[in-house]
């Protein structure tokens, strides 16, 4: 990608990210949180969600990669924001679910592009007011 | 006594170093479903910009272990969270996170509270700030 290829406006290529209730555990260790809303179904209805969720921090996380596969390299990330607006419950099945990414660029400015994501499940906005900055290769 | 904007400022010591390696890269990066090749270099892997949360959830403990601030993590809610990135974390760097309260706000028995993670190395190295606004509620006696 060439600095000159990115305008305001420009949409990136959408994302799909696929999860399973293996997915959530691989997370719950990969970054420690073991909270049980996140491995089993009776704590997290005891808090009043439909059963286990997946972590925000895993959303916000795979959802960048619609801005990483785009620039190419992660290093040129410098600012990353999102509010956690509705859990991604997870059901205990085969399938799992799906959450499906959008961005788009906001902003060019002295060598930085501001993408804003979108990012959906079951017809709920998962994340909001989500950004990040890239520094232009 | 709830915590209040009186707490504002307060800042907590830095945790033990923490050695980001080649092993926790590839295991965060595979549970995000991330195959970039950055994240499995062989010489040189850095860390997704998200990584920095495992290292700020250390320095967390502090506000709830802290008994002036009635913070108990069970009736708390992660509500959003910000990385400011000076650069990437890389196999090898010895992190260190400081806490900082930032802003305290209590509407009713809620409070919110925004804290500040700021990471570097052990050498002193700025590598970037993990800011998150937590929403909790007080329990029923002190309401």
């Amino acid at each position: 990608m060439k600095p000159s290829d990115i305008s305001v406006g420009i949409e990136l290529p959408p994302l799909d990210l696929h999860l399973t209730r293996s997915d959530v555990v691989r997370y719950a260790g990969a970054s420690t949180d073991f909270n049980p809303i996140h491995h089993s179904d009776r704590m997290a209805r005891a808090l009043g969600l439909p059963g286990v969720v997946v972590h925000g921090m895993w959303t916000m996380g795979a959802a960048l990669r619609i801005v990483t596969d785009w620039v190419g390299d992660p290093a040129l990330v410098t600012s990353y924001f999102a509010r956690f607006t509705a859990p991604v419950a997870v059901p205990d099945d085969d399938t799992g679910t799906t959450v499906q990414v959008r961005a788009r660029v906001v902003a060019v400015s002295d060598g930085v592009a501001t993408i804003a994501l979108e990012a959906d499940h079951d017809g709920h906005k998962v994340l909001g007011a989500a950004r990040a900055e890239v520094r232009l290769p | 006594m709830p915590i209040t904007s009186d707490h504002v400022g307060r800042s907590y010591p830095a945790t033990p170093a923490y050695r980001v390696s080649r092993a926790k890269i590839a295991e965060f990066a595979t549970a995000l479903g991330d195959p970039n090749p950055a994240y499995f270099d062989e010489t040189s892997p850095i860390a997704p910009p998200t990584f920095a949360a495992v290292i700020a959830a250390q320095a967390w403990g502090a506000v709830f272990e802290d008994p002036e601030l009635g913070l108990a993590l069970h009736r708390t809610i992660h509500a959003d969270q910000r990385f400011d990135i000076v650069r990437p974390l890389r196999e090898g760097d010895d992190v260190v996170a400081r806490l900082t309260i930032e802003k305290v706000r209590n509407r009713g028995n809620t409070d919110m509270v925004t804290i500040a993670v700021a990471l570097s190395t052990a050498e002193g190295e700025e590598l970037g700030t993990a800011t998150s606004q937590l929403i909790h509620t007080r329990p029923q006696e002190e309401r």
